[in-house]
């Protein structure tokens, strides 16, 4: 016979084996498996007997082998839940302040987790109604620049799409789209706007939008043709029943309706109100020029696979056609690649996207920011209940002695746990109802995509949830009650060790503190940067200009109809304006010398300088009517091309824009781009057909009104477009909101935090007065003055606040200049202040809080705690 | 507890216990039913059926030797009890009954020729 210990059968299923089954029939079982087990080993091979063995394992998984839990302890149970519950809220009544810690830092904690699981619910429920999700996958481009970083893109030249379905098999469908239809349909002599994009064919067979009427299969076929949803066909016609109608754009361009289909779904990444057929692109503009390779800038090829492709079978085709393509690409290249629709939202940062955007970054942030402060409050809970484990261990040791088991001792605990953390819950709710707004309003993205709307699927969430944390944050506790020794307990002996564990308790106290300061140090040097953007000296003046879109409207009229309005006190013209993070560049080449460099440029008309406050150096602004190409630069420019003072370069040459241009002025330095840049070489040209804004400068007591006039000769000028005009002032603000929605943010969280901590100090300096109460009275008896006990029970807190700020100071800098303010070129400076204010604030709120407890307690008469010993 | 109904496959291992004699245990009960019934079951299947029978009284058990092929770990033999005897006797009565009332000719076509 073989030694035993060579052929055993497999230790995990028998182990597995035992613990299901009962232990009457083990022995019997597991030695008939055991027997057939050798034979087998030995007739068929050991590897055919273990398959046989662990077979035979799984299918003893039955009711008549599997242990009974004990029907008698089960009945029980029903009324010891009931028990659980009301000594559970008995006890809640009983430490009405410990109750009210725990319940409010756990439903502070737990409105941020509530925000957390219903706006990633959210996110990630985008383009699921796809019937053919799984399959779709967009193509995306690298940009290889010289001596550029890679650039991300969302969008790829329409040739790839092209190709993809002509040259190669494999792809199921392959569709191109291509961003910016935009136009005015004429209707009774009114003028509609709609907007959307070009789509070639397969569109409705890649994606799931319902068709309304007309046949799915030809919609985008035929050049001229277009889907219109229901929303602009509503504009349009007044019905939804159109299919067939021809509508006329306002470049005499007319479309026949082909089909019509349901509002694109709010979550959907792509929206649209109308889809004119790719073809109908093609014969508009010129053909070559949109197929063109280096065309990747306004298209997106996606492509369906059949069942069972992976992408990275077809990545080669892609590789095969970069190459080919990149080889008459000059310096540049592209890479290409397969995104699945699943991962563009939320995604990672793409540029060009086609509609809304989420950054998968957000989302991690949100699951950090609310793991952080749920862990944090958890732990509020759990160092509370197991510093007050001793007034509990009597009733712990009752109950073992009437024979209660650890489990059923652990399961009331985790039950009390779970009750606080559902009551929580419900203040919890309201919370994020009242919140819900604020949070939507963050941030552009996160207002245009979700709306945070709750479903019967959420508050199922939501309860879970809840259980989840009350199970966690009652884990330890339970632990330690359900440990306890009813000799020990009963017998009287005060030497519970409930307290150890004490340092990890200091240390983790000692985190949450650094966590607030954190918080509060960040928030003010956030608020003290903001503030420093906004008012930055641009170099010219931006109060009181209003900007008014032309929306292809003849500037001039416009400019003379609004100069009449009282109030408005000059008038410009410009294509666009700087300091809000736009840009226009090109190459610029000094005549004279032979280096050439990025130039910014914009362009205005003869008052913009003026009338924009800019200082100029030498020469002079432009004048009506000039014709020879002229330009106003900065003083950057002369620098870099080295052209000496103001007064040497004018009248020199620089060329631009494909013409030599006369310097006729230099003005000041001034800040062009947002303050994350540097000041560039600068330019302004004076080419009239091209303005997109006038600056108005008002300057008039009654504002309102004055817009209202403005407003109103807008609307005698242009009745179909809608008047957009926003002041200077609120343009530069918006083009700092992403550091608003940080501040927002950790203004939030600071709060969060802060009370967290300052309610779990609250419930350890109570516990702590309490338990040593008798110490300081008889303290107090012998002489300490009030100060000395204040001083005895702060000092511990006073080390670990020192420790902590001193390891917050150092991290909150580093964090904010690489996570808050990364690219900031001009950036406040770090002083004192800004870092004090935040710690001493949390110093006066953790010593009133330890010290109102203190004093409390030593101010009351020493006879009442003394007297019954 | 259910009656003392004898289901069919409970009555199978009956007949295979008592064919077994002195050796029935688990290890032949299962192979004996797989050879001669053509049966392929689980030693768990086979386990609920014995627990079957054990409760409605029809077999008893008792441990056996142990033996290292076994890890060292005891047999339990089977054996029928009186009860359970009867318990066949009835089954096989019953549908010898059955067998009898029905006409020759269905149940052997092609017998009258």
């Amino acid at each position: 016979m073989k030694p035993r210990n060579n052929i055993s059968p497999p230790k995990y299923y028998e182990q597995f084996f035992e613990w299901f089954c009962r232990p009457e029939y083990f022995e019997e079982l597991q030695g008939d498996l055991e027997e057939r087990y050798e034979r087998n080993c030995i007739e068929l091979g050991q590897k055919k007997a273990s398959g046989i063995y662990k077979r035979e394992v799984l299918k003893m998984f039955r009711p008549s082998v599997i242990k009974k839990i004990n029907t008698q302890y089960r009945l029980n149970n029903i009324a010891m839940f009931k028990n659980y519950s009301l000594v559970a809220l008995r006890s809640i009544a009983r430490n009405k302040l410990f109750s009210a810690i725990n319940i409010i830092g756990l439903s502070i904690s737990m409105m941020v987790g509530l925000l957390a699981i219903s706006f990633i619910s959210e996110l990630y429920s985008y383009d699921t109604f796809h019937e053919k999700k799984d399959r779709i996958y967009r193509v995306i481009n690298t940009l290889h620049e010289e001596g550029e970083d890679p650039a991300y893109y969302a969008s790829t030249s329409p040739l790839t799409g092209q190709r993809l379905s002509e040259n190669y098999s494999g792809y199921e469908k392959v569709v191109t789209i291509y961003r910016g239809f935009s136009a005015d349909v004429k209707r009774d002599d009114q003028k509609i706007p709609i907007a959307g994009f070009y789509a070639s064919e397969a569109f409705f067979d890649v994606f799931t939008f319902t068709m309304l009427s007309g046949d799915h299969k030809r919609t985008l076929t035929d050049p001229y043709t277009i889907v219109l949803t229901r929303a602009s066909a509503e504009k349009i016609f007044g019905k939804t029943d159109v299919v067939g109608e021809i509508i006329e754009l306002n470049d005499n361009i007319q479309l026949t309706v082909t089909g019509v289909v349901e509002n694109p779904p709010r979550t959907s990444h792509m929206s649209f109100e109308a889809i004119v057929s790719f073809e109908t692109l093609k014969k508009v503009q010129d053909p070559k020029r949109i197929m063109r390779w280096s065309n990747m800038w306004n298209s997106h090829v996606y492509v369906l696979l059949p069942q069972g492709t992976h992408p990275e079978d077809l990545q080669a085709n892609l590789e095969e056609i970069a190459t080919q393509e990149n080889s008459s690409f000059g310096t540049s290249s592209v890479e290409m690649e397969f995104q699945s629709l699943n991962s563009i939202f939320p995604g990672k940062k793409l540029y060009n996207q086609l509609g809304a955007r989420m950054e998968i970054k957000n989302v991690n942030y949100m699951i950090i920011l609310a793991v952080i402060v749920l862990a944090s409050a958890a732990f509020n809970y759990t160092n509370l209940s197991v510093a007050r484990a001793l007034k509990r261990s009597k009733e712990v040791g009752i109950r073992k002695v009437v024979g209660a088991r650890k489990g059923q001792v652990f399961l009331q605990f985790i039950l009390e746990a779970i009750i606080i953390s559902t009551v929580a819950l419900v203040f919890a709710y309201f919370l994020f109802q009242l919140i819900r707004p604020e949070f939507l309003s963050l941030n552009r993205d996160i207002q245009r995509t979700t709306t945070l709307e709750l479903s019967f699927i959420h508050y199922i969430y939501f309860f879970v949830f809840s259980v989840v944390i009350g199970i966690i944050s009652g884990l330890l506790p339970s632990a330690v009650l359900s440990r306890l020794k009813p000799s020990t307990i009963l017998r009287g002996s005060t030497q519970l060790k409930v307290t150890s564990g004490f340092t990890l308790r200091k240390l983790l106290i000692g985190l949450q503190f650094t966590l607030s300061m954190a918080f509060v140090i960040l928030v003010s040097l956030a608020y003290k940067q903001y503030q420093f953007n906004l008012n930055f000296d641009l170099g010219f003046e931006t109060a009181d200009i209003l900007n008014v879109r032309v929306q292809g409207n003849d500037s001039e009229l416009l400019t003379n109809s609004f100069s009449q309005v009282p109030g408005v006190s000059s008038v410009s013209k410009s294509s666009w304006i700087p300091s809000v993070g736009s840009f226009w560049t090109t190459r610029g080449k000094y005549i004279e010398g032979d280096n050439s460099t990025t130039v910014h440029l914009l362009n205005v008309d003869a008052n913009y300088l003026d009338n924009l406050g800019h200082q100029v150096l030498a020469g002079r602004s432009f004048t009506e009517g000039m014709t020879v190409p002229q330009v106003v630069v900065n003083q950057k420019l002369l620098k870099h091309f080295e052209m000496g003072e103001p007064v040497d370069a004018i009248g020199k040459h620089i060329r631009l824009e494909g013409k030599d241009r006369a310097i006729i002025g230099v003005v000041k330095d001034f800040q062009h781009a947002t303050l994350d840049n540097e000041i560039f070489p600068f330019a302004f040209l004076n080419e009239p057909d091209n303005y997109q804004l006038i600056n108005l400068k008002i300057e008039s007591a009654d504002n309102i009104n004055t817009m209202q006039q403005i407003e109103e000769k807008w609307s005698e000028l242009d009745p179909s477009h809608e008047f957009q005009a926003f002041f200077y002032k609120d343009r530069i603000e918006r083009a700092y909101s992403k550091l608003s929605t940080s501040l927002q943010t950790l203004g939030l969280l600071a709060i969060i935090a802060v009370s967290i901590s300052i309610l779990g100090l609250l419930g350890m300096a109570v516990y702590t007065t309490e338990s040593r109460i008798k110490e300081l009275t008889i303290r107090k008896v012998l002489g300490a003055s009030v100060q000395n006990l204040i001083t005895l029970l702060s000092k511990n807190f006073l080390l670990m606040f020192v420790i902590a700020s001193g390891i917050t100071i150092p991290v909150t800098i580093y964090a904010f200049e690489n996570w808050i303010v990364p690219n900031l070129v001009h950036r406040i400076d770090i002083g004192f202040w800004e870092i004090g204010s935040g710690l001493l604030a949390i110093l006066v709120l953790a010593t009133l809080t330890i010290g109102s407890q203190t004093l409390k307690a030593v101010k009351r008469n020493p006879v009442e705690h003394l007297r019954n010993e | 507890m259910k009656g003392s109904h004898l289901g069919e496959f409970q009555e199978v291992v009956l007949l295979v216990i008592l064919s077994l004699d002195d050796n029935a245990y688990g290890v032949t009960i299962k192979q004996e039913i797989a050879e001669k019934v053509n049966r392929s079951i689980s030693r768990g299947a086979l386990h609920t059926a014995l627990t079957r029978l054990e409760e409605k009284g029809f077999i008893t058990s008792e441990q056996g030797e142990s033996h290292p092929d076994r890890g060292g770990r005891k047999k339990r033999y089977y054996t029928v009890t009186n009860k359970g005897v009867a318990a066949l006797h009835d089954a096989k009565s019953i549908r010898d009954q059955l067998w009898n009332q029905i006409p020759r000719l269905k149940l052997y076509p092609g017998y009258d020729k």
